[in-house]
């Protein structure tokens, strides 16, 4: 072996050397970049696992339940969710879902609710009222709600019918939230005999049936129904048609009867409410100047 | 014409001793190089915004479980069982994401996550266009049925697609400049 040789051999040696030391620091520095992804990632995904773990719990937690802890008095149904207005022996059942801020159950009410009101008082139509709430949802306010709740005050009191037809008669615009506005909804009282009461003002301010109202909006929501006014006589939709036949006040008169027939009529009367008026014209709408 | 053809049996080329011999690091690094610095910046208005959107839908869905749930359902793709645990804890992943992406930890991994929350929005969109129903798509709260004309279908699947954008980006780009990110890597 020559001196040139030996360098040569031992330049090499280095440089293996230095090779792998850079080889091992390159694999260190890779094996750490790893081992830093492998924490970031999990602690990603940790967050992430515990907020849906925390949101299930905690809106489980915050929901409303879909059975009130309170009803109104005089409801019915099996989870006392349902209004009734009329007299319960009455041969044919009207259901009705509305909202107190939706526009078309207003026009329907104004339309309808004297000849409504006349079915009921003869013994015709026993009305269940489902008064849901989901235009707060899609409109800006807590009209539906408030409303709603003011409505289920009324019931308590014994004045359903007659707060129902003044708050259509009095419905602002869709985009106002005037009933949610708490004393818009007690001054609105005053036009119902007997309903301007300490009671029923409490009631409304401290929203007593808000779970309630909740829970009937929740029914509304799993049932097959979309939109309100929701209209069904005997379980069939007649609003806006029932089958080709578009709803009019005399037609409806017409339905209840042929549906009638041959049957035994409700007690008659008002059941405690103001009695129907005698025309079947419709009422305007008069937004009080306070509703607006 | 050909370049100087290597021989059949040549050793392989030693690695010049001034550059850097890490074979498999080497081209990424110098990929990562050649990206100019202002895409770093971009990217972090990019991360921000992003969180906003999903910080604004979180906070948009988190007041009434109800209507929460109710905006899931309406889509009828789910079964009534899952309806309201997906209600429920949609708002708080979405605020999870943005969350993660203010602080910009994790970005690329929350890109990918985003991607596919807003491909699942917009193929649920799709699907109840092509189906027929009306509902909102509860994108920012409210949800549920809508009249047949109120029905935005066009716009909320732009709309999911333009925020698509922004999580593809951070996907190929996830290298922003104020992040967590940033900091651990230095």
């Amino acid at each position: 072996m020559d001196v040139k040789a030996m360098s040569e051999k031992n330049r090499e040696g280095k440089r293996t050397a230095r090779e792998r030391m850079l080889a091992q620091r390159e694999a260190d520095e890779a094996a750490s970049r790893r081992r830093k992804k492998l924490i970031v990632g999990g602690s990603v995904l940790a967050v992430i696992a515990a907020a849906v773990a925390t949101g299930v719990v905690v809106q489980n937690e915050r929901s409303k339940p879909e059975t009130p802890a309170a009803a109104p008095a005089g409801t019915v149904g099996d989870k006392n969710l349902v209004i009734p207005a009329g007299a319960a022996n009455s041969p044919a059942v009207l259901t009705v879902y509305e909202d107190p801020r939706c526009p078309a159950c207003g026009l329907f009410e104004r339309e309808f609710s004297p000849t409504v009101d006349q079915l009921e008082d003869a013994g015709k139509i026993f009305t269940n009222y489902h008064i849901v709430s989901f235009i707060d949802r899609a409109v800006p306010g807590k009209g539906s709600k408030t409303g709603a709740n003011a409505l289920a005050c009324a019931q308590d009191a014994g004045h359903f019918r007659d707060f129902h037809d003044v708050l259509y008669r009095n419905q602002p615009d869709e985009t106002s939230d005037a009933f949610g506005n708490k004393a818009v909804l007690i001054n609105l009282a005053k036009q119902v005999n007997g309903l301007d009461m300490p009671t029923f003002e409490s009631c409304v301010n401290d929203n007593k049936y808000g779970g309630w109202v909740s829970s009937v909006q929740q029914d509304f929501d799993k049932s097959s129904y979309k939109s309100t006014p929701t209209v069904l006589l005997n379980g069939q939709p007649i609003y806006p048609k029932n089958g080709t036949e578009e709803i009019t006040p005399a037609n409806l008169v017409k339905w209840v009867d042929a549906a009638n027939q041959g049957k035994q009529l409700g007690t008659p009367g008002s059941n405690g409410q103001t009695p129907a008026p005698t025309s079947t014209a419709s009422e305007t709408n008069n937004p009080s100047p306070n509703a607006g | 014409m050909a370049g100087p053809a290597a021989q059949p049996g040549d050793p392989a080329p030693a690695v010049p001793e001034d550059s850097t011999p890490a074979v498999p690091a080497g081209p990424a690094s110098a990929a990562r190089r050649a990206v100019p610095a202002w895409t770093a910046w971009l990217g972090t208005a990019v991360r921000l915004g992003l969180a906003v959107v999903w910080g604004w839908a979180g906070l948009a869905k988190i007041a009434d479980p109800a209507e929460a749930a109710q905006a899931v359902r309406a889509y009828e793709i789910l079964p009534e069982g899952l309806v309201k645990p997906v209600g429920y804890a949609l708002p708080f992943l979405e605020l999870a994401l943005a969350l993660l992406l203010v602080i910009g930890l994790g970005v690329r991994l929350v890109a990918g996550v985003s991607t596919l929350l807003l491909l699942t929005f917009i193929a649920g969109i799709a699907s109840a266009w092509a189906r027929g129903i009306s509902i909102d798509c509860g994108c920012f709260g409210g949800g549920g049925h809508v009249d047949a004309s109120q029905t935005e279908y066009l716009q909320e699947i732009l709309r999911d697609t333009g925020f698509l954008l922004l999580a593809g980006w951070l996907l190929w780009r996830p290298r922003t400049k104020f992040s967590v990110d940033g900091w651990l890597a230095s």
